[in-house]
């Protein structure tokens, strides 16, 4: 066969790869594997843009396309991926000791593996330290998803977290059986910026 | 359901928009300009690669604005992703993120590769395909492996978005100075009747300077996604 023919052969078969993926692209559901399909596509385009004698596109296109955008796109998801917990709780309600295995955390963790979530319980010292009414503008302006603290006057523990965020109903089935636990919502305020 | 059927008949109408756009291809086509650079766009530029002398020499005033174009972008990014309680959530783990030991090992062994076909790409953009843009991203990308491989990494994002800033304005200047030597702004400072070689030193200076402005500002960007919740 002659080689000219050949490319163009070639050529119109990774066009039709090229539609085929782009559907596959907009239809699937799991993110993993969107960034692969996106990095094929984008090998694709560049391996059409090298038939179609451009090889400074085609290099432009593989930096971009299939190294820089996927990274930016699995460390987007590996961030959606957590369920941060700030406990303010100072006694043994999810830290018994050394050891994550209270009773919050069983709850917590039921939660998280539900979702299949990667649950990241922290107390750091800057956010646990802060006033009572700083919650709700915690939760806003960090990534804190919910928030753990215990009542002072009836000694119930409370949790805390975002009206809008769809885990905190699941949340409230979960914690229904036990009489010292109460979830609360705040409400969302408008986008101040 | 039905979103999916819209989206599907909305890229078949493209698809055939183009199919029917494309016949009209023919009539589009005609060599003036290939002519033209092919005779003299060797000798005016002094660039084998014809690419880097159109858009360093003959459409320059165009790669500006498309370098601009980056910076507005770093800009939105890190305006977009800044938090006004102080910035220490970055000590939040428990579990580190987990990256593979094989993982970390390759990288340690491909990050100078990478590094230095990068800027083999930025400083041979007149010779070979590639050039500022291109090799700017391998670059970043290196420095992206960099974060991986160790992962307490902290970097001024204040340092690197000023030297960004001030390599554009560089950029900016030397692109100007041809209106002193020439009397036209935005093409080679180095005069026309001068030696060929000679000019190659004018492309050699805007492609690195183009290649550290995209790699800084990359790497900007790379820094505001890592940094954004964690």
């Amino acid at each position: 066969m002659d080689s000219a023919l050949a490319i163009e052969v070639v050529a119109y078969i990774l066009q039709f790869i090229l539609i085929f993926l782009s559907i596959a692209i907009v239809v699937h559901k799991n993110n993993g594997t969107i960034i692969i399909l996106i990095v094929s596509f984008s090998f694709v385009t560049a391996s059409l843009y090298l038939i179609n004698r451009a090889p400074d596109v085609a290099i432009a296109e593989i930096a971009i396309g299939s190294a820089i955008i996927p990274l930016i796109y699995v460390i987007s998801i590996s961030r959606q991926r957590e369920f941060v917990v700030l406990d303010k709780v100072m006694d043994d309600f999810i830290i018994q000791g050394e050891r994550l295995s209270g009773i919050g955390y069983v709850i917590l963790h039921q939660l998280a593996d539900f979702y299949h979530l990667e649950l990241n319980i922290t107390n750091d010292s800057g956010l646990c330290f802060l006033d009572e009414n700083m919650d709700q503008t915690v939760c806003e302006k960090t990534n804190v998803d919910l928030i753990v603290t215990k009542d002072s006057k009836t000694g119930e523990y409370v949790f805390k977290g975002k009206r809008s965020n769809i885990l905190m109903r699941r949340l409230k089935r979960f914690v229904e059986p036990f009489a010292n636990i109460r979830v609360e919502l705040f409400k969302d305020s408008d986008f101040g910026d | 359901m039905i979103k999916k059927l819209y989206v599907i008949t909305i890229l078949l109408f493209i698809l055939v928009v183009f199919a029917l756009v494309s016949l009209d291809f023919s009539t589009l086509y005609n060599d003036f300009g290939r002519v033209y650079f092919e005779t003299n766009g060797y000798i005016e530029t002094g660039s084998t690669n014809l690419v880097t002398g159109i858009y360093l020499d003959y459409r320059l005033f165009d790669s500006l604005f498309e370098a601009g174009i980056l910076l507005i972008a770093v800009a939105g990014i890190i305006w977009i992703s800044k938090h006004d309680l102080s910035e220490k959530n970055v000590e939040f783990m428990f579990e580190h993120f987990k990256t593979p030991e094989l993982f970390i090992t390759f990288s340690r062994i491909i990050f100078p590769l990478l590094l230095m076909f990068g800027i083999y790409v930025i400083v041979n953009g007149h010779i070979s395909p590639g050039g500022g843009f291109q090799g700017g991203a391998i670059v970043a990308t290196a420095i992206l492996i960099l974060y991986y491989i160790d992962q307490d990494r902290w970097t001024n994002i204040k340092v690197i978005v000023t030297v960004e800033k001030i390599v554009y304005i560089l950029l900016i200047i030397v692109a100007s100075i041809s209106f002193i030597t020439r009397g036209v702004p935005f093409t080679n400072f180095i005069p026309n009747t001068s030696n060929i070689n000679l000019k190659v030193i004018y492309l050699m200076i805007l492609n690195i300077l183009i290649g550290m402005k995209v790699s800084l500002g990359l790497w900007t960007i790379f820094t505001a996604f890592l940094r954004e919740g964690r």
